[in-house]
């Protein structure tokens, strides 16, 4: 379990970063937490051959307020997100996922713009972040963006950065007392989701006005329950139930060893009404 | 506990181990730690075809790479002796018999040039079929002539079928256990140095002399040629009892840089080709019984695996032949051969995939027929080794299906599936006996030596593969020589002490122990008798082998556990919680009660993950296993792992040793995995025959 060899390098900022990534092209990978990126290198599914350090970039290390949204620095870790008082109190179900994220060690590593980067559909956060309908803020040598949740996931492990930008911080409106949940499925404590769901619910006089649900792990990029978000525009909380119903509708997630695609389809039902009844009762 | 034990009394007590200390601060030396001049590392070449030859091999771009010192292939190997074992004479020539199988290595000064070389080898094949399938209807299948320690493949008592045509309740079901991979937490791991014609080897092994006669007589060398050091080892669970071929590579890449240490640790992606596993098993099981729950026939029909390059035949039946009363009991294994990796000994082979048909059917008879589970099995009890037709030593089953309904709390329990839920959990519960055989292995001798200010040092070349040896023997020593355990320091681990059997099959303690407790009286009776009583300045010795123990004729010997288990299931999702287990254990006398409960755990555990987690799964078109690591091969982590309450009733039993022990480290994963099939049953109403108990089983 050892990568093959790699240079190092350590940005001391975010343009700096760029910078490098400019220097070295296509080989280069910069290095936030290293949770994912260090485990695919020792298996040796990845290779770069230069590794820029971003861990150390502090300044891209915070939690602000602003205005109806909460602004997070990408290098932020989970554990920090975890534990953030206003996190919990303003969007209360990232710092809930945020601590569903591996184990304590993993959370003290990684970063929450790490776990964006990386594009796996497998982690837990990145369905939150679509469901939050995030944006991103990315800086590269053409200038700097934002761009959609929505936009952001291409493929497996493929998100829309250029090889030479860096994603320095992600933008989530504050729940304004809609309710939350995230529900994870794994067969073994703090292991990966088999299937996750989040879901977020605004209601109004009795009735629901917007439910917005993100999936982990339903296809090879974090997606929407579509089908379930149209049945409860508008619709009556004892909707839930049959709402639910259609959540898989639309998606073909993998057959793997952890589950087949029929059991998924059936967890993500399952769960989704789950976390509809809990988003509600919160 | 560290509290000084009286004199002879140390036998029974909590003692914590006494090379503890050197492993939580990382001074216990294992095998790959050992500090040697210049050592060179080894990375492999392993073959990617299941089945075929190294048609061509060129390792000049290999060769070149700086730090590289040689390349080891079939063309260069030095040549093996043909002692008949196609899983450890490698290199020999360029045949494949399995994915995975060592077809060369890179040695160089560094482990990363090793590795990267090694990629660097360009190996062509010429590929034959896979034939990887694993299926009962095979029309190859075929009996082995005996199976894994000697037991007769097929046994018959009485008439099966016309027990069966007439019985009045009958049952007839299979069951599966899947392919599992044993994984020490430490992985193998040798250093081999030749030097004029002797090789050392310092090993992560179960047995220092199981090591020395295996590797001697490959490399043409007299026994004690071989030199094999292992004091410390982080795990075997029967992976390193009988030695793998990678200890033959590490040992032939050694001759090519001859006087330079090689070393070679397996990766964890190497535990899954390279170092024995359990064969999946398929098993039939037919039960007949009396309208009163007294069974009449008792039946298991085994398939199951072994590698095309050599054979290995799970004793998975033999459990069925002696554990419950019947007059009329028939066995029978059948193999299939296939492009596959060798299995192996793992935990209890044979008792614990065959403990979980013949447990899980026994639950679903008793339903059958009316009865608790506790009681029918009670009513089963025989009075004799059915087998044998000798009396046991002693049989605790009753005491400990009792012990443990009485812990748990089965009384009054509604044996109707599904009968209580807490929210969306459903909860059940579910018992399974537990056995296994007190084996004791020959070939064992001790010396002691007492020193005239009262130390004693005992010297066997035992085995302490995380099991308490160190300590364990030391009590027994203690105790015979009639002295405190700090006064006895204990010698194992190394060729160089009095030859030894290895730790397994649950045998350490019973063969060991006896040869000390025989070496200890011998030297008792040489103070006595030759030094008036005294230890004499320049200190005296006494050796011994161990005696042979004359009840084995007598009588049947076996240990017996009773486990209980409450599961919660999930009714959406599946999901399942074993939020806690009882298990009582007949077990003869207790040695050490700390290290004891340790082991018992440890099975117990392991039979929670046979029957919730593991199961490695083969590619069939390649013959690999596809979850070849910790990520994808499933073991409970402690958050998963509930209460376990852990006990054992006091058995005097003077047959099986002068200890009065029997074996503790495997029974505790024998029958655990039925257990919790069992309570999963009834908290659902679902019957999983096939393990692992994944979430989609129960889920219709
Ligand atoms: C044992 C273990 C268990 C885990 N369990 C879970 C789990 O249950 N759920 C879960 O969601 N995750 C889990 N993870 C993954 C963990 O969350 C990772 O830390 C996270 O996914 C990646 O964050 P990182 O900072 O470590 O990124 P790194 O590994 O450093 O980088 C990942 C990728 O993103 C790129 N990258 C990183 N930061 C930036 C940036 N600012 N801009 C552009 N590109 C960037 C890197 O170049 C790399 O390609 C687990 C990891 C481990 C090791």
């Amino acid at each position: 379990m050892i990568p093959l060899k790699f240079d190092y390098e350590v940005a001391e900022s975010a343009q700096h970063a760029v910078e490098l990534l400019g220097q070295h092209g296509d080989e280069a990978k910069l290095l936030a937490g290293g949770h994912s990126l260090l485990p695919i290198m020792k298996l040796r599914l990845a290779a770069p051959t230069v590794l820029i350090d971003i861990g150390r970039l502090n300044d891209l290390n915070y939690v602000r307020e602003d205005g109806d949204k909460l602004a997070i620095g990408a290098m932020t870790r989970h554990t920090d997100v975890e534990h953030s008082d206003l996190v919990k109190s303003e969007c209360g179900i990232l710092a809930y996922t945020a601590g569903l994220v591996g184990d304590p060690q993993v959370r003290h590593r990684g970063t929450i713009g790490g776990s964006l980067a990386h594009g796996d559909a497998a982690s837990d956060l990145p369905g939150v972040f679509l469901a939050l309908d995030a944006e991103f803020k990315i800086t590269g040598s053409g200038g700097d963006r934002t761009i959609a949740a929505a936009d952001f996931f291409e493929d497996y492990l493929m998100t829309a950065l250029a090889p030479d930008e860096i994603l320095t911080e992600v933008r989530v409106p504050k729940l304004n007392g809609a309710g939350w949940s995230y529900r994870k499925f794994n067969r073994r404590a703090q292991d990966w989701a088999v299937v996750g769901v989040g879901a977020i619910l605004e209601r109004s006089n009795g009735s629901i006005s917007s439910a917005r649900i993100g999936f982990t792990n339903m296809a090879s990029v974090p997606v929407r329950a579509s089908a379930t978000e149209q049945a409860l525009s508008g619709a009556s909380v004892d909707s839930i139930a049959e709402a639910a119903e259609s959540a898989a509708d639309g998606t073909s997630p993998s057959s793997d060893i952890a589950a087949s695609s029929e059991f998924r389809q059936h967890l993500a039902r399952v769960l989704t009404k789950r976390a509809l009844d809990e988003a509600l009762s919160r | 506990m560290t509290a000084t034990q009286a004199p002879g009394k140390s036998v029974g007590a909590p003692i914590s181990r006494v090379e503890g200390h050197l492993k939580v601060r990382g001074a216990a030396t294992y095998a790959y730690e050992h500090r040697l001049d210049e050592p060179a590392y080894l990375h492999p070449l392993q073959s990617t075809i299941a089945n075929g030859r190294v048609a061509k091999i060129d390792a000049s771009r290999a060769e070149a790479e700086p730090g590289v010192v040689a390349v080891l292939t079939h063309e260069n190997a030095p040549k093996l002796e043909a002692v008949g074992d196609a899983e450890l004479e490698i290199l020999q020539n360029g045949e494949v018999g399995f994915r995975g199988q060592f077809i060369g290595a890179v040695i160089a000064d560094t482990f990363e040039a090793a590795r990267y070389a090694a990629g660097l080898v360009e190996i062509e094949y010429e590929e034959r079929e896979t034939d990887a399938d694993f299926r009962p209807d095979r029309d190859d299948l075929y009996t082995p002539e005996q199976l894994n320690a000697g037991f007769e493949p097929d046994t018959s008592v009485g008439d099966v079928d016309g027990a069966l045509a007439s019985a009045a309740v009958k049952f007839d079901a299979t069951y599966t256990t899947p392919r599992e991979h044993n994984n020490p937490m430490e992985p193998h791991s040798s250093i081999a140095v030749w030097d004029e014609g002797e090789l050392t080897l310092y090993e992560s092994t179960q047995g220092v002399y199981w090591t020395q006669n295996t590797i001697a007589p490959l490399f043409g060398l007299d026994a004690e040629k071989v030199h094999v050091i292992s004091p410390h080892v982080g795990g075997g669970f029967g992976s390193k009892g009988l030695p793998h071929a990678n200890v033959v590579l590490a040992a032939l890449a050694a001759m090519l840089v001859e006087g330079r240490p090689v070393k070679f640790a397996l990766t964890r992606h190497m535990m899954f080709s390279v170092a024995g596993y359990r064969t999946p098993t398929i098993q039939r099981i037919r039960l007949g019984a009396d309208a009163e729950g007294k069974l009449s026939a008792i039946c298991n029909d085994v398939v199951e695996q072994t590698s095309k390059i050599k054979e290995f035949a799970e004793q998975t039946g033999t459990s069925a032949r002696m554990m419950y009363d019947s007059s009329n009991i028939q066995t029978t294994h059948l193999l299939a051969a296939l492009d596959v990796a060798v299995p192996s000994w793992l935990r209890a082979p044979g008792e614990a995939p065959g403990m979980f048909a013949l447990e899980s059917a026994m639950d679903e008879m008793a339903i059958e027929c009316d009865l608790d589970p506790v009681e029918f099995r009670i009513m089963n009890e025989p009075e004799k080794d059915l087998e044998s037709g000798l009396p046991f030593s002693s049989r605790g089953l009753v005491a400990c299906l009792r012990e443990g309904a009485e812990r748990f709390g089965w009384d009054g329990r509604n044996p109707t599936p599904r009968s209580e839920r807490d929210g969306r959990w459903l909860v059940g519960t579910g018992v399974a006996s537990s056995v296994y055989p007190v084996f004791s292995m020959g070939g064992n001798a001790a010396t002691i030596r007492a020193d005239s200010d009262g130390k004693y040092v005992v010297e066997i070349g035992a085995a302490d593969i995380g099991t308490g040896t160190w300590t364990t023997l030391g009590q027994i020593a203690a105790d015979e020589l009639g002295v405190s355990f700090e006064d006895v320091e204990m010698k194992i681990g190394d060729t160089k002490f009095p030859n030894a059997s290895g730790a397994g099959g649950s045998s350490g303690i019973t063969s060991w122990g006896s040869t000390l407790v025989e070496a200890a009286r011998s030297l008792r009776e040489k103070i006595e008798a030759e030094h008036g009583g005294n230890i004499p300045d320049e200190g005296v010795e006494a050796s011994a082998k161990m005696p042979k123990n004359p009840h084995r004729k007598e009588y049947a010997m076996y240990a017996f556990g009773a486990h209980f288990v409450e599961a919660r299931v999930d009714e959406d999702t599946g999901e399942v919680r074993v939020p806690r287990m009882t298990s009582v254990f007949a077990a003869g006398r207790i040695i050490n009660a700390k290290t004891a409960r340790s082991q018992f755990m440890g099975g117990m555990v392991m039979g929670l993950s046979a029957a919730l987690h593991e199961e490695s799964v083969l590619d069939t078109r390649f013959g690999h296993v596809v979850n070849h690591d910790f990520a994808e091969y499933h073991i409970p982590t402690n958050a998963d792992v509930g209460e376990l309450d852990i006990s054992w009733i006091e058995e005097d039993d003077p047959y099986v040793n002068p200890m009065g022990s029997k074996g503790i480290g495997e029974i505790g994963i024998v029958g655990s995995a039925a257990a919790v099939a069992n309570a999963v049953y009834h908290a659902t109403g679902t019957r999983v025959r096939e393990l692992p108990i994944t979430p989609d089983k129960l889920i219709s």
